[in-house]
């Protein structure tokens, strides 16, 4: 009887919890909902000036819709990026719902959503499948639209050879091994080029961090005095990075740098060497200027980032685009924008904010 | 001459049972010795201090797995109650230092409220499993993955960073600190070191050891003296047995899984502490694996009545060194994975072929 009771009360308290976060949820979307209708509303207004505008200055005029991967601050950057070099161009631009999760799964039908209407000349994409997104990609550009994929390409990435995925204008993206060298450049500089250094990766079956790691061994084989003495897979988890680096410290007590690839794997490495107490002895490179490993940057705890151009991406895909729409120049098929590098030193320099993703 | 034959056969076969019993702590002695030749520098006090301090979360996890398991239970959500534990605590942290309170009250709000939300999952378990008949099995690997849903709505899939200060140091601090011939601390490392000279700062005793060995001396205590442990034992003995013994085991296995679900819990507000950013539990973690291995290493049986927490420590300890010492040795990551599956399997393999003994 007395369980009887117990169990009731804690049915009613679940009961309630479950209500008042229903509720609040709703309530954050309801009005989240609320301010894109306006935003769009606004968008509408304004895109219908730029129409009219345009249409006064030329005959012709083009859409350019952007399909993102997911809603994180490099996507929006992205976007922030091609809407204003579409402004700048007098082109319509319209964006696609920001999946909340990775994946062909969200992506596809909001693809197919933001396409329904037709009257779009040209879609920039970040394909968040090598090999789900060309069938829905290719039924697109059977209809007339040319397709630029950013950040993440189709197949193999290489568009210059005849195959069922090579149809994009252009993969506009991120060079990963390139990133790496340059990464390996940058920590032997911090380290004098001399001294033992170890990637912290994270998974061996993801090309992008597979890729950041063969760029920057083979950087580090440049310099005679460097070595590099292995690289781990952490899974993405930082306990176990934090593991590995400790590890590692204790195998090469006298250890000079460490790459972490991501921010799981950097956080993580960092921790080993706080827990080792050399923190500044040993230094920590990293990728992408997230708001987390910036600060982390301030704190000292990491001594490098690089950044990539989700802006510039951005911007270099609309005007592929629009150059190919407009003049009918055909692109590179592969257009890759330069990393800024983000040091204790440069970090509150404001003309390195803008390389901030947020 | 007859007796004397007995007291010599009854003395080794007692020799060999003790043997037998101890059969993993054996082992971790075997193993230290291998790999004091083969690692470099293995066989160090600095080693030791970090496999003992890198392994906390899995100790608070494997107790906890311990008191389920003996029960005659299995606990598959206290890998993502961590997770939760982790998160929410962090992101309290967060908010109450971001809103200027001091870093000693938003730390001890967030831990608190950490830890005791993170009974809530063990409690419906309990009610689940005694009152609603459903297998412990089905009804943690739910709550686990509610657990890890909640986890990941609250922080959508990234660490929660911008904690407040002094938690690293807290979480991988040490007792004392000496740095050889110049300066002796307590608790912070002396003031004024030179970069150059923290490689050669000697720290004994992390402030984890002396925390884990508070928790296990506890726990341990439970199990072993009091009424709490031996009906532990009892149900797992036989449940009818101890009904008849009039045990309330209902209210008894509530109380084990509520408790398990608090350690977990616990080992996430640790988790905090060691790394400074709240971590979500990521699928390829298996923390809760790899606890349950540890205590089925010590010596306990997946169906119940057997184990002890030294055992399931012990167990930890072997499965910590055996990554270590292989790292150490130059094993590649990929062939450690198999390792330690083989040593994982021969190792049980050992104890199943001494039954009787036990």
């Amino acid at each position: 009887m007395k369980m009887k009771k117990s169990l009731l009360w804690i049915v009613v308290l679940l009961l309630s919890i479950a209500m008042v976060a229903v509720f609040s949820l709703a309530g954050c979307k309801a009005k989240a909902a609320a301010e894109e209708e306006a935003a769009a509303e606004e968008e509408a207004v304004e895109e219908e000036a730029v129409k009219e505008e345009v249409e006064e200055v030329a005959e012709e005029e083009f859409t350019i819709l952007y399909v993102s991967g997911i809603a994180d601050p490099f996507m929006y950057m992205l976007g922030k990026g091609a809407k204003a070099k579409a402004e700048e161009l007098g082109v319509n631009f319209l964006e696609a719902e920001y999946a909340k999760s990775w994946g062909p799964e969200a992506q596809i039908p909001i693809l197919e959503a933001a396409t329904a209407a037709g009257g779009i000349d040209l879609i920039i994409v970040v394909p968040t499948s090598t090999e789900a997104l060309i069938a829905p990609l290719k039924k697109l550009y059977d209809q007339g639209i040319a397709i630029i994929t950013a950040d993440c390409f189709l197949g193999d990435g290489d568009y210059s050879v005849e195959s069922n995925y090579s149809f994009p204008l252009a993969y506009v993206g991120t060079d990963n091994k390139l990133g790496g060298l340059q990464i390996a450049d940058h920590m032997a500089e911090m380290l004098g080029e001399e001294g033992e250094v170890f990637i912290q990766n994270t998974n061996p079956d993801t090309s992008s961090v597979v890729a950041r790691g063969e760029g920057f061994t083979e950087g580090i084989a440049k310099y005679p005095n460097m070595t590099l003495v292995g690289e781990e897979w952490c899974l993405d988890v930082q306990q176990t990075a934090q593991d590995q680096t400790a590890t590692i410290l204790q195998k090469y007590p006298d250890l000079a740098g460490v790459f972490g690839v991501n921010l799981f794997s950097a956080q993580g490495a960092y921790q080993a060497v706080v827990n080792a107490g050399l923190t500044g002895v040993v230094k920590i490179a990293s990728w992408d200027a997230t708001p987390d490993l910036i600060n982390a940057l301030k704190e000292g705890k990491v001594d490098l980032v690089l950044a990539q151009k989700p802006y510039e991406v951005g911007q270099l895909s609309v005007e592929a685009g629009y150059n190919y729409l407009a003049n009918g120049i055909e692109p590179d098929k592969r257009i890759i924008p330069g990393f800024e590098f983000f040091t204790a030193e440069n970090v509150d320099d404001p003309d390195m904010q803008q390389w901030i993703y947020q | 001459m007859d007796t004397n034959k007995n007291s010599i056969l009854s003395l080794s076969q007692s020799l060999l049972s003790i043997l037998a019993r101890n059969w993993a702590l054996l082992f971790v002695l075997v193993l230290i010795l291998i790999f004091s030749f083969t690692g470099i520098n293995f066989f160090s006090y600095k080693n030791f201090q970090n496999i003992f301090h890198l392994s906390t979360i899995y100790l608070l996890l494997a107790s906890s797995e311990t008191f389920v398991i003996i029960t005659g239970g299995i606990d598959l959500s206290v890998g993502f109650v961590m997770g939760l534990s982790s998160v929410l605590s962090a992101t309290i942290m967060r908010e109450l230092h971001a809103a200027n309170f001091t870093p000693a009250l938003s730390i001890s709000i967030g831990s608190i409220v950490g830890l005791i939300v993170c009974i809530i999952p063990g409690l419906i378990n309990g009610v689940l499993i005694t009152k609603y008949r459903v297998p412990p099995f089905i009804s943690t690997l739910g709550m686990g993955g509610i657990a890890s849903g909640i986890t990941l709505v609250m922080c959508e899939g990234f660490p929660v960073t911008f904690l407040p200060p002094y938690l690293t140091g807290i979480g991988n601090g040490y007792l004392i600190y000496i740095l050889p011939g110049k300066a002796i601390s307590f608790f912070n490392r002396p003031e004024g070191i030179a970069v150059e000279e923290l490689r050669n700062l000697i720290r004994i005793i992390p402030n984890s050891l002396m925390f884990n060995f508070i928790i296990i001396f506890i726990l341990w205590h439970i199990l072993k003296n009091t009424k709490f442990g031996q009906h532990t034992y009892a149900i797992g003995g036989s449940m009818d047995a101890a009904v008849r013994a009039g045990i309330n085991t209902n209210k008894h296995l509530i109380i084990i899984y509520t408790l398990s679900s608090f350690l977990a819990g616990l080992a996430g507000v640790f988790n905090v502490f060691q790394t400074g950013i709240g971590n979500f539990t990521p699928f390829t973690a298996m923390y809760e694996l790899i606890a349950i291995a540890a205590v089925i290493i010590g010596g306990a049986s997946l169906m119940g009545g057997k184990g002890r927490i030294f055992g399931s420590i012990i167990g930890v300890i072997l499965l910590r060194i055996i990554e270590n010492g292989l790292h150490l040795s130059g094993v590649d990551p990929f062939f450690r994975f198999i390792a330690v599956g083989l040593i994982l399997i021969v190792a049980v393999v050992i104890d199943q072929l001494f039954p009787d003994l036990l």
